[in-house]
Parts: structure tokens; C-alpha cells; sequence
């Protein structure tokens, strides 16, 4: 009847300085226990069922290390130190690093962490169109040990993801992509700043040496209740040059393929039509990248 | 409650927290930087922004314990020996200040980026304070302010 009364007054603050004994605690205090990472969320949603709070800030998961297989970041690595990071700011890794800087506010941004923009996984998270669109693997530590999963695998619904109980994500990791390989992100909100996406799109096109797509993955927020790929229209220009009036057909097979919503934000019909403008936009963009 | 310790300012305060103190209310509530203000309590306006590490933050969204340790800059803490910082200056002589209240968390945004770019773009400012809101609207005067801060600090030996 009220529930203004029934406020957040977690009982513990615990700082683990490792990964085994934050699982641990996890486990331990299940529901009534919150990882802390960023933070960002915690405060906004103040959720009343919180008791004991789990600082995850010295389990040394900040870090970003590229290797002949490709690219590992800690999950709380932060929104500026993805954007900042030169070894994220060249090839296809570039939408990524676009991406975080269109999230939130500078503020938010120094504070905000790759690892909880997913584990938030709001259907608007805006670097999960770029991860799902670089099929980036998550690394998952539990009770029983490490786990790997697809990032698509990670999204089960509005706010749901793939973690069990006591789990936490640890590492975001991106396999190499073909040399001739081009990324674009494009997100659109109400406002420039501080506002959650309308529609965010991610595209990741590779090219084979006689200029055909060789590899194609176009993925989208706030257009369904997860972030999702738009597999059907990845098929119509996988082995085919890439044409103009192919990518506007490509376009609009995308907005036929989501599943939006009207919200206070936007309609679903102007979520569709939005969708097939920026996809189109972004598979150009992507294209003129590929050197 | 726990014993934690916030260097502001340059100075080292123990402080009792609890689990859900915000780094803003402990700031302002428990250890009297008043110029921390609270505007939404949400993250969203920026009048609480702080500088942990140096870099800007929302303190309204960090937990005090969460902070434990850290070096912490407040509009205050702009000042040296006695003497204003060239930003709060510039802000002073373009009447970049209406009703006030945004005006600690600009200054700390406007600091956070002549920090990292001594030279920006006046796209750069505004990216640089658009987590910052003023509700008199006074932006264009906030720009200003910041660019002559910027041309101010390049040309002094």
C-alpha cells in the first residue's frame, strides 16, 4: 500500500578481493545480495530487497588486453576507458568504443562498467547491439567454476539474462575478424544526452576478395524485449556484392524482423521506420570503413 | 556502520558510513562540503558532480564506501590559497552563474576537462557538460566561461 515505506537499507558492505570469494558471497546471501560494479543502476532503482552489497572494484577485472586471438576486456572496465582506449578505437572494435560514448553522461560514463551495462541487460543496453554484432563471448565465473556463452545466449528477456545464482560476468572477449571488415553504430534517443536509445543499431559486414559479403551481422536495441540479431536480413546479402538498392532491401527486412514496442519514448510503427533508415545508414557507414 | 576515509580536498576525514550512504550525503551532511549539491537524487542533473581520482563523477549515484579511500575535489578544492581558480573566475566575469545551483557541478565537469584537454572544441565543452543541467538555461554563458578559462590557462607562462 505504501511502497515508498519500504526503502533500501542494505545491512552490509563487502569489499571481496578476489573472484572465489565474491562468488562465494553470492552464493552465500543469494536473493537479498547485489554485485556492485558501477553502481549506476543500484541508486536509481533502490530496490528494498538488497541487504548485503558486494563491491566488485577489487577483483581485478579492469583491464583491456589484446592478443593474437583478439580482444579481452574485464567487465568493470569502464564506459570512458573503452571509448579512451586506443587499441579499441581501430578496426571493428571502433563501434564499440562509439558506443560507449553515447551512453548516459560523462559522469555516468567514468562510473558505468561494460560488465554491468550487460548484466542490466535492459532491452536498450547500448553496447549490446555492438557485442551481439561482434559475437563477443562472455566469461561467466560461479560456484562451480568458469563458463563461456555467447553473448546472444546471455539476453533471455526484459531485465533477464543467462546468470544462476552466485554467478558474476568477468571478461567480455572478441574473437579477431577478417582483415577486410567494417563496424558502424548508430543510436538515436530522444535528446543528444542522457537518454535511453529510441533505436540503436550495430552492423559488422566483412568482405572476401572478389568484393562479395563474405560475413554479415546487423543487430539492434530497444526493438525487442532483448537485444537482438536480424538474422533474415543478414541472409539476404551473406555471398552478394552489396549493392545499394540490395542494403535498402536489407533495411527493410530488418524492420519487418523486430518485434518493437510503443512506449513513452516511441511508437512502434516510428521504431520500424526509424530501424530501416538507420540499418541502411549503417551498412554504408560500415562499408566506406572497410580499407 | 563502517569507518571509512575520504581524502577531500587534500585533507584525510574518517567518517562513519552506513551500507547506503551516498558520497554526496556524507560530502555535504557528515563532513559539511556544502557546495555538493543535490538536485535529482538520480543521476540525471549533475549538480553533485565531484571529482574521485579526478575523474567526474555523480556522487548522488556512489556510495560512500564505494569511495573509501579516494581523493575527492570539490568546487572547493578549486580554490588555492585563497584565490579563486581561473574557471570560477571566468565564470564570475561571463555571468556564467543565474540561480547558482549547477554551478559547483559545471565547475567540476569544465575541471575534468581542462584536465584531459587543455585545448578543446567548443563541441568538446559541450559534450564535456552535458551531464550537466542548468535550469536558467544559462549554457551559452557556461561556454563561454570554459573557452576563456581554456585560452587563459594557454597563455599563461
Amino acid at each position: 500500500m505504501y511502497p515508498h515505506l519500504d526503502v533500501f537499507r542494505p545491512t552490509d558492505y563487502l569489499k571481496p578481493s578476489n573472484i572465489r570469494e565474491a562468488v562465494e558471497l553470492l552464493a552465500r546471501y543469494g536473493n537479498s545480495a547485489f554485485p556492485i560494479a558501477g553502481g549506476t543502476d543500484l541508486l536509481v532503482e533502490k530496490d528494498p530487497k538488497i541487504k548485503v552489497l558486494i563491491d566488485l572494484t577489487d577483483l581485478g577485472l579492469n583491464y583491456i588486453q589484446s592478443s593474437s586471438e583478439g580482444m579481452a576486456i574485464g567487465a568493470a572496465t569502464t564506459m570512458s576507458e573503452i571509448g579512451a582506449s586506443p587499441a579499441l578505437r581501430v578496426g571493428p572494435y571502433l563501434m564499440l568504443a562509439e558506443a560507449t560514448q553515447e551512453i548516459g553522461t560523462p559522469q555516468i560514463r567514468n562510473m558505468a562498467t561494460l560488465g554491468g551495462n550487460i548484466c542490466r541487460p535492459s532491452p536498450a543496453a547500448d553496447t549490446a547491439p555492438p557485442l551481439l554484432a561482434l559475437e563477443a563471448f562472455v566469461k561467466i565465473a560461479g560456484p562451480n567454476g568458469y563458463r563461456d556463452l555467447e553473448i546472444e545466449q546471455f539476453f533471455k528477456g526484459v531485465n533477464q539474462d543467462a546468470l544462476q545464482p552466485g554467478e558474476i560476468v568477468t571478461e567480455i572477449r572478441i574473437s579477431n575478424l577478417p582483415k577486410r571488415t567494417g563496424t558502424a553504430f548508430i543510436k538515436k534517443g530522444r535528446v543528444a544526452a542522457g537518454d535511453l536509445s529510441i533505436v540503436s543499431v550495430a552492423v559488422c559486414v566483412s568482405l572476401d576478395h572478389g568484393n562479395l559479403c563474405s560475413k554479415v551481422r546487423i543487430a539492434l536495441g530497444a526493438v525487442a524485449p532483448t537485444p537482438l540479431r536480424a538474422r533474415e536480413a543478414e541472409s539476404l546479402l551473406v555471398g552478394k556484392v552489396p549493392q545499394r538498392n540490395l542494403l535498402t532491401q536489407v533495411a527493410q527486412k530488418v524492420s519487418e524482423e523486430i518485434r518493437p514496442i510503443s512506449d513513452l519514448r516511441a511508437s512502434a510503427e516510428y521504431r520500424r521506420t526509424l530501424s530501416r533508415v538507420l540499418v541502411e545508414r549503417a551498412l554504408n557507414e560500415a562499408l566506406s570503413r572497410i580499407v | 556502520m563502517q569507518n571509512i576515509l575520504l581524502k577531500v580536498n587534500g585533507v584525510s576525514y574518517p567518517v562513519d558510513v552506513t551500507p547506503y550512504d551516498t558520497l554526496a550525503r556524507v560530502l555535504r551532511e557528515k563532513l559539511g562540503f556544502t557546495e555538493v549539491k543535490i538536485g535529482c537524487e538520480n543521476g540525471e542533473c549533475g549538480s553533485c558532480t565531484v571529482l574521485v581520482d579526478g575523474k567526474a563523477i555523480v556522487s548522488c549515484l556512489m556510495l560512500a564506501a564505494k569511495a573509501d579511500g579516494s581523493e575527492i575535489t570539490t568546487s572547493r578544492g578549486l580554490v588555492k590559497d585563497g584565490k579563486l581558480h581561473v574557471l570560477q573566475e571566468k565564470f564570475i566575469e561571463h555571468d556564467a552563474i543565474q540561480c547558482g545551483y549547477c554551478t559547483p557541478g559545471m565547475l567540476m565537469s569544465a575541471k575534468a576537462l581542462l584536465d584531459m584537454k587543455p585545448h578543446p572544441t567548443e563541441e568538446e565543452i559541450r559534450r564535456a557538460i552535458s551531464g550537466n543541467i542548468c535550469r536558467c538555461t544559462g549554457y551559452q554563458q557556461i561556454v563561454e566561461a570554459i573557452a576563456a578559462a581554456a585560452a587563459e590557462i594557454e597563455s599563461s607562462p
